[in-house]
């Protein structure tokens, strides 16, 4: 045992892989994504084309008095001035917009978030032209124009990237430096305002970047991949882990119900195989211990009865008369000795469960009772009844509730009925019954509560005893009843959910 | 065995009083008896002059009654009661398991067992050894173990019987398709009982048909007026 106590990793061991695999996979599947696909495009635009833009649009504006409407830029006129921060790159736009439209300096606000004069770099990897090209193209084209061009201030607001001027570009350029020309700003998330003619104010802010969706969408993508890598990690962890503690407890059961079933098998985590040797060992333990009461109760029974048959035979050389009052006493004997063993090995667990018609099998313990000359009716508000139970102990049982109302009561008025989910034996004497105060502690073993009244009368005070535990362990009860006349013993067991016929 | 010979009866067990008490109750009811003190005893009796019936104890020195019963029962012969201090239902049926053809329990009445090896001789005389031997019997989808003498219905629902309904069921089970008179099925099934009448049978027939009425393809048990009864099915060991 404490040679396999060194195999397998403690629990903590276990959850501290789980933590490390789970970050090496987030880490992993995060990095492959944002390596594999393209960078984030650029959120810049060039002053010159918003300068073009905005001019624009307010000449528009001052027409119409609304805003105009365009997707690269949102539009809106407003009563005063955007709250407008100070920004020295931002001076030389502001003056050329107040130069072009003709407007004092401060009737014109700009604000952006990213305001620069240097150059902007690109990496394009290969593998991505597509996607790559079009916003290179975006950028460089712009770029390259103005350079050839060599007129920064081109009158005309530069239209959309459609005419994709490919400069120089291969389909899969290697890594592409493209410095912003000079008298052009870079600006990103910028606010531009300036004031219309009728006093309200022309705001427009940078508009939404197509270019992002795709950004977006590999946002969600690693954080989906991520999640999904980690539910997979997570649940195969906890199978690996929950398996064999199900397989463990599953064989504990099994052990503590029959500890002649199979060892536990010792597996999974250290902690897990300790106590899978635990129980083995106290199963052996217990299998040495039932083999020795079995033995025990077996040597028992056999020097108690082996006399008794030599005594039974002896009584057949007796005259008759004497005879079967030898042959009853030995048969009082016996039946308390079989009471006495019955009760030592009695093991309420070890008989098989089978589904079986309580009906039919209270039926057989009535008639065999009756045929024994007894007074025993049976009345059954049902035709069929199916419990799973174990035959054996079940007929005891009811045999042994029979017994008494017999022996106390005189005879035994057998009902069943069924209540809800379980099943109702109601086993009725003709004696005087058990006093209120008594009820329970007849089912204690070896109580009885009439005592010896010599004659025929007799037992251990252990059917009960016995009774009780047979229907407990079947998750019923027997209970001793309040009732106008005689004695009442209820027995409870619970009904299987009716399967429908199985043909 | 010549047909008007005595039945010779072998008794075996370890207790000295027991076997010699039980030679007479044999001998005195018309038996030849024999008496072995152990298996290997008895095994050297078989073989010198044989047996037409052994009474086995379950406890004795050396190799115990279980295994001397299974080692007989795989042979075919002759037939076994197991008599033993064990008198448990779960002792009887791993008693009647191993393939011994009846089971008392010590103290038992000596003229009751006696009564019980006439039924397995008669038994053993009439029935094909094989299906003597086989523990379960199917018919109409019912199964009836033998040993644990318990019947399980189409459903697969265990339907107790009563000593007597199930020793008619097994005189049925195992004499199908042939009439049996009230005489013989109270021979058959109620060998121990002096005060049974034939009324006896019809109520136990009657209680038997209720508890196979389930099969649902007529009936197993069919009247032959002013004969007796007759089984149907015909049942497969197994």
């Amino acid at each position: 045992m404490s040679a396999k106590r060194s195999r397998g990793l403690p629990i903590a061991a276990h959850l501290a892989l789980l933590v490390a695999l789970v970050f090496a996979t987030a880490f992993a599947v995060t990095l492959t994504i944002i390596l594999a696909l393209p960078p984030r495009p650029p959120d810049v635009m060039r002053s010159d084309q918003i300068v073009s833009d905005f001019v624009t649009g307010y000449r528009a504006a001052a027409e119409t008095g609304r805003a105009p409407r365009s997707t690269r830029m949102r539009w809106a006129v407003r009563t005063g001035p955007p709250p407008v921060a100070s920004l020295s790159a931002a001076a030389p736009v502001k003056a050329e917009i107040a130069q072009r439209l003709n407007l004092p300096p401060d009737k014109v606000a700009l604000t952006g978030d990213f305001v620069r004069r240097d150059t902007l770099v690109f990496r394009v990897q290969r593998g991505h032209a597509e996607h790559i090209r079009q916003m290179e193209v975006h950028v460089a084209t712009h770029i390259t124009r103005e350079k050839t061009a060599g007129a920064p201030d081109a009158p005309t607001p530069p239209a959309p990237p459609s005419p994709p001027v490919v400069v120089g570009a291969p389909p899969e350029p290697p890594v592409v430096f493209a410095p912003a020309p000079p008298n052009v700003t870079l600006l990103s998330g910028f606010t531009l305002a300036a004031e219309l003619p009728n006093g309200r104010w022309l705001v427009m802010r940078q508009g939404r970047n197509d270019e992002e969706w795709g950004w977006i969408l590999r946002a969600a993508l690693i954080v989906g991949a991520t999640l999904l890598a980690l539910t997979a990690l997570a649940l195969w962890f906890a199978r690996r882990l929950a398996r064999p503690i199900q397989t463990f407890a599953a064989a504990v059961q099994a052990v503590g119900v029959d500890p002649k079933s199979g060892a536990v098998a010792e597996e999974g985590p250290r902690e897990l195989r300790n106590a899978a040797g635990a129980v083995n060992a106290m199963a052996a333990r217990l299998r040495a211990l039932v083999a020795d009461r079995t033995q025990t109760l077996a040597t028992v029974a056999h020097d108690m009865r082996t006399p008794l048959m030599r005594l039974r035979l002896a009584a057949e050389r007796s005259p008759p008369d004497q005879r079967e009052r030898i042959a009853k006493e030995i048969a009082e004997m016996e039946a308390l000795i079989a009471s006495f063993i019955a009760f030592a090995r009695d093991d309420p667990t070890s008989e098989k469960r089978v589904r079986l018609d309580l009906v039919a099998l209270l039926q057989s313990v009535a008639d065999d009772q009756a045929e024994a000359g007894r007074d025993v009716r049976l009345s059954s508000a049902e035709s069929r009844l199916v419990i799973v139970g174990q035959p054996l102990g079940l007929k005891r049982l009811f045999t042994n509730l029979i017994d008494n109302a017999v022996k106390y009561g005189a005879r035994a008025d057998v009902a069943l009925r069924r209540d809800g989910a379980e099943a109702v034996i109601d086993i009725l004497d003709g004696g005087p019954g058990v006093p209120a105060g008594k009820r329970e502690e007849v089912f204690k073993p070896f109580v009885r509560l009439h005592e010896h009244h010599g004659d025929g009368v007799s037992g251990a005070g252990l059917g009960l005893t016995a009774a009780r535990s047979i229907a407990r362990a079947h998750g019923g009860d027997v209970t001793i009843e309040e009732t106008q006349q005689g004695g009442l013993v209820r027995v409870r067991l619970p009904i299987e959910e009716p399967i429908p016929a199985a043909r | 065995m010549p047909p008007d010979a005595p039945p010779r009866v072998l008794i075996v067990d370890d207790d000295a009083t027991i076997r010699e008490g039980l030679a007479e109750v044999f001998e005195r009811s018309g038996f030849a008896a024999a008496c072995a003190p152990n298996a290997a005893a008895m095994d050297k009796i078989l073989a010198e002059r044989g047996a037409d019936l052994v009474i086995l104890d379950l406890m004795m020195p050396g190799e115990d009654g279980l295994s001397a019963a299974r080692r007989l029962a795989g042979r075919g012969w002759p037939p076994v009661i197991m008599l033993s201090a064990l008198g448990d239902d779960a002792d009887r049926i791993v008693g009647l398991e191993v393939g011994a053809d009846d089971y008392m329990a010590k103290p038992c009445n000596p003229r009751e067992l006696v009564a019980r090896a006439r039924a397995v001789l008669r038994r053993a005389r009439e029935i094909d050894p094989v299906a003597a031997r086989a523990e379960t019997m199917r018919f109409a989808g019912f199964r009836l173990d033998l040993a644990r003498r318990e019947l399980t219905d189409p459903d697969g629902v265990l339907v107790s019987l009563s000593t007597g309904e199930f020793r008619l069921l097994r005189a049925f089970v195992e004499r199908p398709q042939r009439v049996l008179t009230r005489e013989q099925l109270l021979d058959l099934a109620f060998a121990n009982d002096t005060d049974v009448f034939d009324r006896a049978v019809d109520v136990q027939v009657s209680r038997l048909r209720k508890k196979l009425e389930r099969a649902g393809e007529g009936e197993l048990i069919r009247t032959v007026r002013g004969e007796g009864y007759l089984f149907t099915a015909k049942p497969t060991p197994g």
